[in-house]
């Protein structure tokens, strides 16, 4: 790849076809455009598609630790805070009941569990789905319809026209391409 | 924040004792009633007093009717299998002669009270001295303890009664008891043995620095009681009547279920195997026919 | 849609949702939903704005005057309000079925449907919130009850059931909306990419940049699988918490361990049949006749007599380990019930809520529209008289002879009753112009799995029967889009 030039370009291409879209990245795995590996590809869907992750490869996502970590906060937390707040508050004893009442303040704190272990799993959603950003160039109305776009990038020069090539192999709808720079 | 959190460790091992193990409380003292219906007549002036002692509203017929009134201390009749014609049952002059027994029922200050745990924002607490406090200042109106109380013994505000229509107008405002507030509508409230005498017994004796004496401290209903069928006294004081007379009666605090030598004895508290624990002993040969 | 059209219908709709169904119409018909509201909208909203302000007038009153109009008294310090709040936060528990317990165990015919149920969730959660609050005697202070600090050290009774609500309600109404909402971006983007004006503005905003990448769909697939495995233990802990109102009482009647689990399936049972009243609502008024289906419905209709039942035997247990149990005053309670003042309304609960349901296995009552509805609101209506059966028996015979009596709830209570209708008819009736009510990018999901799933079968017999075809051969003939 000594003669390949400094990657410069990003493609879009839109497919109204979900199965040749699939060919597509299949096409990328195989090596058909030298230099573009699957990761540097992404796509654009309508909707949910895991059985794509496999051609894609693993992509892992932090939402389960940020779930774990609330939900551990929000245990400890809930706990240790009502049981500090009762043994604050011992100028009011009730009778028969000890100040610090074990059984309804694991209640609680299974309340704050999920609580917090919602707002983080929300928080790292946020974050991991790179969420409350601007949307790019390539964003097409048809993504949110019914048609899958590909997203190619690190593009040099002549990769470019195989990534065409390829795309037009397999019909195509739409490219749009951008300089990186 | 670090006293939040830091109180915890400190106390753990009291903060956690139920009452099983003696709990976390230090009673100063522990008042206790006794209340002997044999000599009860069911004149009422025990209810009167409260009334007159405590700037309790009257409500009018009406709202008494609707069972919205505000009685800290009631007379309850109760009548054996009625001698009447069947029939006239319903019609309310119709008053069988013989047969009423009277109970008067005020808050039985209980020491495991079944009305504390349930109060949202603890405005009903235990005192040091035993009893089972309302603070009226902090009471939302759940009245999640009025539900929970098994004697009914708590009331409520439904309407205000401090303005001029209500259970004084001017110039009966001037004969409310100034040691007491008058409570707005919303709130619930109690029979507190009269905390009002036995905090002004509690700061002479202070003052004087002695002890609370037996007999000092006099609550509204014992002392008009004609027939003295009420007693109140310290429970923590060995020396005081009503101790002698819970010994007498060989009732014991923090028991469900007395395990007395002597059934023929007289004393019992009402709905003790609910295991409320209550303060008030009654007496009277249970009649079961 | 036309009487015979309907008819036909009913008669030939045999599959969940049609494969065929073009994407492009699934979003035309999803976003007509949500344009010009029609006559019948108004006439709706009118009725529920009308019964909300009745309540706003019954609080202002209430407000003014004390809890005394209610005629609430020394034994019945609750009534109406506590038994409509159980009975809304019981309606909210069906949503999170529909979308939680569904979703994870990959029933997708819960797609087209689910989303109004969440709606259903938030909006009963928000209605039953009120109740707590407003049947404070002093309705002001009610934000003691939360845990803020402050100088004087003063905090809420963390013992109570009652401080246990407000955290239950508040973690679930957090968690209900956040999942509502989730659930709904990729939703909100096709929105944003529709619309004009304010809803663009709105959508924009709402939608939080979403372009539906893979790693978006990604992180979204699990977030939405993460929230839903919080929020089913929340549901039975938040309607467990509500039955501790009365369980953790020492009161006769409601001093039950079976409580629980009885309140949860009641509460998935109320929710259920709300479920239905809403489907034969929009189905007919959307017209989302292909979306909302005959097979779904079928299905829904199963699930709530399944649930009916599970209710019904955990009322007789109730009944059973009462009468076995020998503790005289529950037994008098329980026997009050059957034969006492309120008897008439016991088993009115017991008719409509455990017999009525076997009126759903026929299918003609399935199919018949109107009847299905009323069927749905009766059983409903069974719900609500359970809540007031728990409540008010049990307080009219406690304890203490001197505290037995009867009441009949104050116009006050009716109004505010009445008007919770009004306000959760409100906020739904927003919700379904303002939102998708039917989920779009789900309907989308189901048919193209559904439609993989069926080509991919036809791919295996012909690899059995005729060898293998190229993948681009098997490719082209299936269409994704439209």
């Amino acid at each position: 790849m000594a003669n390949h030039t400094a990657p410069t370009h990003r493609i879009f291409g839109l497919f109204a076809d979900f199965e040749q879209a699939f060919e597509v990245i299949a096409g990328i795995r195989r090596y058909e455009v030298p230099g573009i590996t699957v990761d540097d590809v992404r796509i654009k869907s309508p909707i949910e598609h895991p059985e794509i992750e496999d051609v894609l490869g693993e992509r892992p996502t932090n939402i389960p630790k940020f779930a774990f970590v609330g939900g551990l906060f929000g245990l400890i937390f809930g706990f240790f805070f009502l049981a500090g707040a009762q043994a604050n508050f011992t100028v009011q004893p009730q009778g028969g009941k000890p100040v610090i009442t074990i059984p309804s303040n694991l209640v609680l704190a299974y309340e704050m569990l999920i609580l917090f272990g919602v707002l983080a799993t929300l928080i790292g959603f946020i974050i991991g789905a790179r969420l409350m950003r601007k949307r790019g160039p390539f964003y097409d109305h048809a993504v949110s319809l019914d048609q899958i776009g590909i997203v190619v990038e690190r593009v040099d020069d002549t990769q470019r026209q195989q990534v065409r090539d390829l795309f037009a192999k397999h019909r195509v709808i739409d490219i749009f391409e951008e300089n990186a720079q | 924040m670090s006293s939040l959190f830091g109180n915890i460790l400190k106390g753990w091992t009291d903060y956690t004792k139920g009452i099983e193990e003696g709990g976390h409380h230090e009673y100063e003292h522990m008042w206790g009633m006794v209340i002997d219906l044999d000599k009860c007549t069911g004149c009422n002036a025990c209810s009167v007093a409260c009334y007159a002692e405590n700037n309790i509203a009257t409500v009018g017929e009406e709202k008494y009717v609707a069972r919205q009134s505000m009685q800290w201390l009631r007379v309850e009749r109760y009548f054996d299998e009625p001698d009447i014609d069947p029939g006239a049952i319903d019609d309310e002059n119709a008053m069988q002669e013989r047969g009423a027994s009277f109970l008067p029922m005020m808050c039985q200050q209980c020491n495991a009270a079944t009305c504390e745990p349930v109060c949202p924002v603890a405005a009903t607490y235990h005192t040091p001295d035993g009893l089972n406090a309302q603070i009226y200042n902090r009471c939302i109106g759940s009245r999640y303890c009025a539900n929970n109380c098994p004697y009914r013994l708590r009331v409520f505000n439904f309407y205000s009664y401090t303005d001029e229509n209500g259970a004084w107008p001017e110039p009966m405002k001037q004969q409310l008891n100034p040691d007491i507030s008058v409570r707005e509508k919303g709130v619930m409230e109690k029979c507190t043995f009269c905390i009002q005498r036995i905090n002004a017994a509690k700061d002479k004796a202070k003052m004087e620095n002695r002890q609370v004496t037996e007999g000092e401290v006099k609550t509204a209903c014992q002392q008009t009681c004609p027939t003295q069928a009420i007693m109140f006294g310290d429970l923590l004081n060995p020396e005081s009547k009503v101790t002698q007379a819970w010994v007498r009666q060989q009732i014991k605090l923090g028991k469900y279920k007395q395990d007395r030598e002597n059934p023929t004895l007289r004393g019992y508290r009402i709905f003790e195997e609910l295991n409320t624990d209550p303060s008030v002993l009654y007496l009277e040969r249970v009649r079961e026919e | 849609m036309s009487e015979a059209a309907l008819k036909h219908l009913s008669e030939t709709q045999t599959k969940d949702i049609d494969e065929n169904i073009a994407w492009a119409k699934i979003n035309r018909d999803v976003l007509r939903s949500m344009e010009n509201p029609r006559r019948g909208y108004w006439i709706a909203m009118a009725i529920s704005v009308a019964l909300f302000s009745v309540m706003i007038y019954a609080e202002v009153y209430q407000y003014i005057y004390g809890m005394g109009p209610a005629l609430l008294n020394t034994s019945h310090m609750w009534d109406l309000y506590i038994s409509t709040f159980v009975f809304w936060i019981g309606m909210s528990h069906s949503g999170t079925l529909l979308s939680a317990i569904l979703h994870l165990v990959h029933a997708d015919w819960r797609k087209p449907i689910y989303r109004f149920a969440e709606a259903m969730t938030t909006f009963s959660l928000m209605t039953a919130g009120i109740f707590p609050v407003i049947h404070l005697g002093r309705v002001w202070n009610f934000y003691w009850v939360m845990p803020y600090m402050t100088d004087r050290g003063i905090w809420p009774n963390f013992r109570s059931p009652l401080i246990w609500d407000a955290f239950a309600i508040t973690t679930y109404l957090t968690s209900s909306v956040l999942f509502l909402y989730i659930g709904m971006i990729p939703d909100l983007a096709i929105c944003r990419d529709n619309t004009t004006g304010w809803r663009k503005k709105l959508y924009t905003w709402l939608s939080l940049g979403w372009h539906g990448d893979d790693r978006q769909w990604r992180n979204f697939r699990i977030t939405y699988l993460m929230i839903a495995c919080f929020l089913i233990p929340l549901a039975v802990s938040v309607h467990s918490i509500v039955s501790m109102d009365f369980a953790m009482a020492i009161m006769p009647g409601w001093h039950v361990t079976t409580f629980p689990p009885y309140f949860v399936a009641g509460a998935l049972y109320s929710g259920c049949a709300a479920i239905i009243t809403l489907f034969i609502l929009l189905r007919y008024f959307f017209k989302f006749e292909e979306y909302m289906t005959f097979p779904i419905l079928d299905k829904v209709c199963k699930l709530t007599f399944v649930i009916a039942m599970v209710w019904s035997y955990l009322n007789l247990v109730e009944f059973a380990s009462v009468w076995y149990g020998h503790d005289i005053p529950s037994k008098e309670v329980l026997l009050a019930k059957a034969y006492g003042p309120y008897a008439p309304f016991f088993w009115g609960m017991i008719a409509f809520g455990m017999f009525l349901p076997f009126a759903l296995l026929s299918k003609w009552v399935r199919r018949n529209m109107k009847l299905l509805f009323v069927v749905s609101v009766l059983l409903n209506v069974g719900m609500w008289l359970e809540r007031w059966m728990i409540v008010t028996p049990t307080l009219s015979m406690s304890y203490h002879p001197w505290g037995w009596n009867i009441m009949w709830p104050g116009w006050v209570e009716w109004a505010m009753v009445g008007g919770s209708f009004g306000w959760f008819g409100m906020l739904f009736l927003i919700f379904v112009k303002v939102f998708p009510c039917v989920s779009m990018y789900e309907v989308k999901e189901m048919v193209f799995h559904r439609k993989r799933t069926i080509y991919e079968d036809v791919d295996e017999m012909m690899v059995l029967h005729k060898g293998a075809p190229t993948a681009v051969e098997a490719g082209s003939t299936k269409n994704g889009g439209s």
